[in-house]
C-alpha cells in the first residue's frame, strides 16, 4: 500500500512536533527518557494522529481504540501527542514530573488520554489483553460466529521489557483466545537501560518468538510511515490471531548526535537542546 | 453468651468455596458485567454453569497468576467486573506487584478470590500454606480485604464484594467449616460481628479461626470465664471502634488467625490498641514459621491455634489485666 504524500508529510511533521515538545518537556523537568520516547515517536504519531479511532473531546468514549504504552517510562512523546491531539492543555507540558502534575514521571491514568498506569515493566500487554477481551464480550457476531470487537487495543512494548516473563504469559493467552483486536508493537531499538539488548540477555531475533506463539507477526522499519500504516491496516484485515509488529527503530531517533547511543534517561543540556531543535526544525 | 443469630448447635459443615459458588451462580446471572477468570483453577458450580451458558464471560489463563490479575485489571478498565480465582499463595506471592500496581493503584473494580489460604490447607505442605497474605495485603492502599468465617458469611461477602466499587480481595480457607450464622445475621462491611458477649476478655478472630474461637468460648464458659467473641470478617478497613470498645469493656484481648501473627490480624489489633487504649494483647496464630503437611487437627496442635490454645491464651491475658 502506498499512501498519499500529503498524509505522510503531515505525519512526519507531527512526529517532529512531538519530538520538539518532548525535548522542551524534558528540559523543563530536568530529566527524561529521551531515547525510548524518540524511538517510538513515529509509531505513536501514526496511531494517535491517523490509525486509531478516538475522540480527544470524549476521552471516556466506551468504544474508543485504546493505546497502552507498556514501556511507560517513555512518556514524553505520548504526552506530547495527547496534548497536541487536544486531550489536555499544552500548559501541562512544563509541569511534567512536578508535584501535583497530571503528567507523572511514568504514564498514569491521571492524564486524559492515558489508558494505563505503568512503570512496572512487563504488565501492559496483559492489561491490553484484558481490554481487548472486554471489547469482544457481548459483541455482535460475524457470519463465522466470531465476535466483531467494539474497539481495538494497541500496546507498545520495549524490547528489553520482553525480558519479563509476564509478557509471555499474555502472549500465550492472547493467542489461545485468538484475540485479533490486539496489536502489540515492539519498539525494537536494540537497547535497554543497562546496555544493548544482545549484551544483556540475547533473545534475538524477536519476530520468530512471537510467531512461534501463534501470533500474526511482521517486521517493519519503525520510522517509515508507509510501512507502519501498511502493517496496521494489514492487522485489521487478518482475523483469528493477535498481531505483533516488530518495529526496528533507533534509540533517540531524530537527534543525530544522540542516535543509537544508549541515551536512556538523561538531562537535556543547553548543547543537546540546541542541537535537537536544529535537527527537528 | 451467644447472640441470637448464632446457631446453637452449629449447622452443617461445608467448604466456603462451595458456598461462594452458590452465591456466584445467582450474582453472575443478575449482572452481565461479571466475568469469571481462573488461573488453571477448579471452576466450581457457578464457573461450570457459566462456561456452558455464557462462554464469552469465562476465561482461564493457565498457570499464570501475574497475567490473571492484570488481565482482570484490563477487563475492569473495559467496563467489566472480573472475579479472579487461583490459590491465594500464588496470587499474593507471584502477582503481588500486579495486585498493587495494576489493580489497587487505579482502584479498578476487580474482585480477587484468594483460595485455600492459611495453615489449614493441611495436606499440601509449606509451599502452599499461606502465612503472609493478611500482612502483605493490609498495606496496599485502596484494597478491601474480606475473610469469611462460615458458608453464610461467605455468601454475604460475595454480594458485598460486588456491591463495593473498587478492589476487593477475599481470603477463603480450604476445609469444610461449620455453619455458625443464621441466614439473617447482621452483616456490615467493616463492622465486626459480635458472636458472643462477655466481660472477662475479648477474642478477635477471623476466617476459619472463628469456629475454633467459639469452641474456646464454650471451654472457658465451663470455667465461668465469659468472653466476647468478635468475628473480624473485614480485615481492611478494620473495625477499629470495635477493637477499642473491646479493650475498654473487657480489658484484655486475644487475636486468632490461621496465618502469621506478624502484621496479620494480631499485628493490626496491636497497632490499634497501642495507639488508642492500652490493654494486654495475646496474638494466637502462626509464629513466624512455615507450614508442613499433616491433618487439620495435628496442625492446629503443632502451630498452637486449636481451641484449647485459644482458651489458654485467654487465661494468660486475663492475668495481665490492669487491676
Amino acid at each position: 500500500m502506498v499512501y498519499q504524500a500529503e498524509l505522510l508529510n503531515d505525519l512526519q511533521n507531527k512526529a517532529k512536533t512531538i519530538r520538539r515538545e518532548s525535548i522542551r518537556m524534558i528540559k523543563a523537568a530536568g530529566l527524561g527518557w529521551v531515547g525510548g520516547s524518540f524511538s517510538q515517536a513515529d509509531i505513536v504519531t501514526a496511531l494517535v494522529f491517523h490509525h486509531m479511532k478516538h475522540n480527544p473531546k470524549d476521552p471516556k468514549w466506551a468504544d474508543r481504540d485504546r493505546l497502552i504504552v507498556s514501556k511507560a517510562h517513555c512518556c514524553e512523546t505520548v504526552y506530547a501527542a495527547l496534548g497536541e491531539a487536544g486531550y489536555f492543555s499544552k500548559a501541562e507540558f512544563d509541569k511534567y514530573g512536578k508535584l501535583g502534575a497530571i503528567l507523572q514521571a511514568h504514564t498514569e491514568r491521571t492524564a486524559p488520554g492515558v489508558e494505563y498506569s505503568g512503570g512496572s515493566l512487563g504488565q501492559g500487554l496483559s492489561f491490553a489483553l484484558g481490554e481487548a477481551l472486554s471489547a469482544r464480550i457481548g459483541a455482535p457476531k460475524d457470519v463465522n460466529g466470531r465476535p466483531i470487537p467494539r474497539f481495538r487495543v494497541f500496546c507498545i512494548l520495549g524490547d528489553g521489557e520482553c525480558n519479563e516473563g509476564q509478557v509471555w504469559e499474555a502472549v500465550m493467552a492472547a493467542a489461545h483466545y485468538k484475540v485479533d483486536n490486539l496489536v502489540a508493537i515492539v519498539d525494537h531499538n536494540k537497547y535497554q537501560s543497562g546496555g544493548k539488548v544482545v549484551d544483556r540477555i540475547d533473545w534475538t531475533p524477536v519476530a520468530p518468538k512471537f510467531a512461534a506463539f501463534n501470533w500474526d507477526t511482521v517486521e517493519v522499519d519503525g520510522h517509515d510511515f508507509n510501512q507502519i500504516l501498511s502493517v496496521l491496516e494489514r492487522a485489521d484485515k487478518t482475523p483469528g490471531k493477535p498481531h505483533a509488529i516488530i518495529a526496528n527503530t533507533i534509540k533517540c531517533k531524530g537527534v543525530p548526535s544522540l542516535e543509537n547511543k544508549n541515551v536512556h534517561f538523561c538531562a537535556i543540556t543547553d548543547e543537546i537542546y540546541q542541537d535537537a531543535m536544529k535537527a527537528l526544525a | 453468651m451467644k447472640q441470637s443469630y448464632v446457631r446453637d448447635p452449629l449447622g452443617e459443615a461445608k467448604p466456603m468455596y462451595n458456598a461462594y459458588n452458590e452465591a456466584m451462580a445467582d450474582l453472575f446471572k443478575k449482572n452481565d458485567k461479571i466475568v469469571l477468570l481462573y488461573g488453571d483453577f477448579p471452576r466450581g458450580a457457578a464457573g461450570e454453569m457459566a462456561t456452558k451458558e455464557y462462554p464469552d464471560r469465562v476465561y482461564d489463563v493457565g498457570i499464570a497468576e501475574a497475567n490473571l490479575i492484570t488481565v482482570a485489571a484490563g477487563l475492569a478498565a473495559g467496563g467489566k467486573i472480573p472475579f479472579t480465582h487461583c490459590h491465594g499463595i500464588f496470587a499474593v506471592g507471584r502477582a503481588y506487584n500486579q495486585i498493587r500496581q495494576n489493580v489497587a493503584f487505579d482502584k479498578f473494580n476487580v474482585k480477587m478470590m484468594l483460595l485455600n489460604t492459611g495453615m489449614l490447607w493441611a495436606f499440601m505442605g509449606g509451599s502452599h500454606q499461606t502465612i503472609e497474605e493478611i500482612t502483605a495485603l493490609r498495606v496496599i492502599p485502596n484494597l478491601v480485604l474480606f475473610s469469611p468465617a462460615d458458608p453464610v458469611e461467605t455468601k454475604k461477602i460475595a454480594q458485598a464484594a460486588l456491591d463495593h466499587v473498587g478492589p476487593v480481595a477475599i481470603r477463603v480457607a480450604n476445609p469444610a467449616v461449620p455453619t455458625i450464622y443464621q441466614d439473617n445475621f447482621p452483616f456490615e462491611v467493616g463492622k465486626a460481628v459480635t458472636v458472643t458477649e462477655g466481660k472477662d476478655a475479648t477474642i478477635i478472630a477471623t476466617g476459619i479461626s472463628v469456629a475454633d474461637a467459639l469452641k474456646a468460648h464454650d471451654l472457658l464458659a465451663k470455667e465461668k470465664i465469659n468472653v466476647r467473641l468478635l468475628d473480624m470478617h473485614t480485615l481492611k478497613p478494620l473495625d477499629e471502634a470495635a477493637i477499642i470498645k473491646a479493650a475498654k469493656d473487657t480489658g484484655a484481648i486475644v487475636t486468632v488467625e490461621d496465618t502469621s501473627i506478624l502484621g496479620g490480624l494480631g499485628g493490626a489489633v496491636a497497632e490499634v490498641i497501642a495507639e488508642n487504649y492500652l490493654a494486654p494483647v495475646k496474638r494466637v496464630g502462626i509464629k513466624d514459621r512455615f507450614g508442613q503437611s499433616g491433618t487439620i487437627d495435628e496442625l492446629k496442635e503443632v502451630y498452637e491455634i486449636s481451641a484449647s490454645h485459644i482458651a489458654a491464651a485467654v487465661k494468660a491475658v486475663i492475668k495481665r489485666k490492669k487491676k
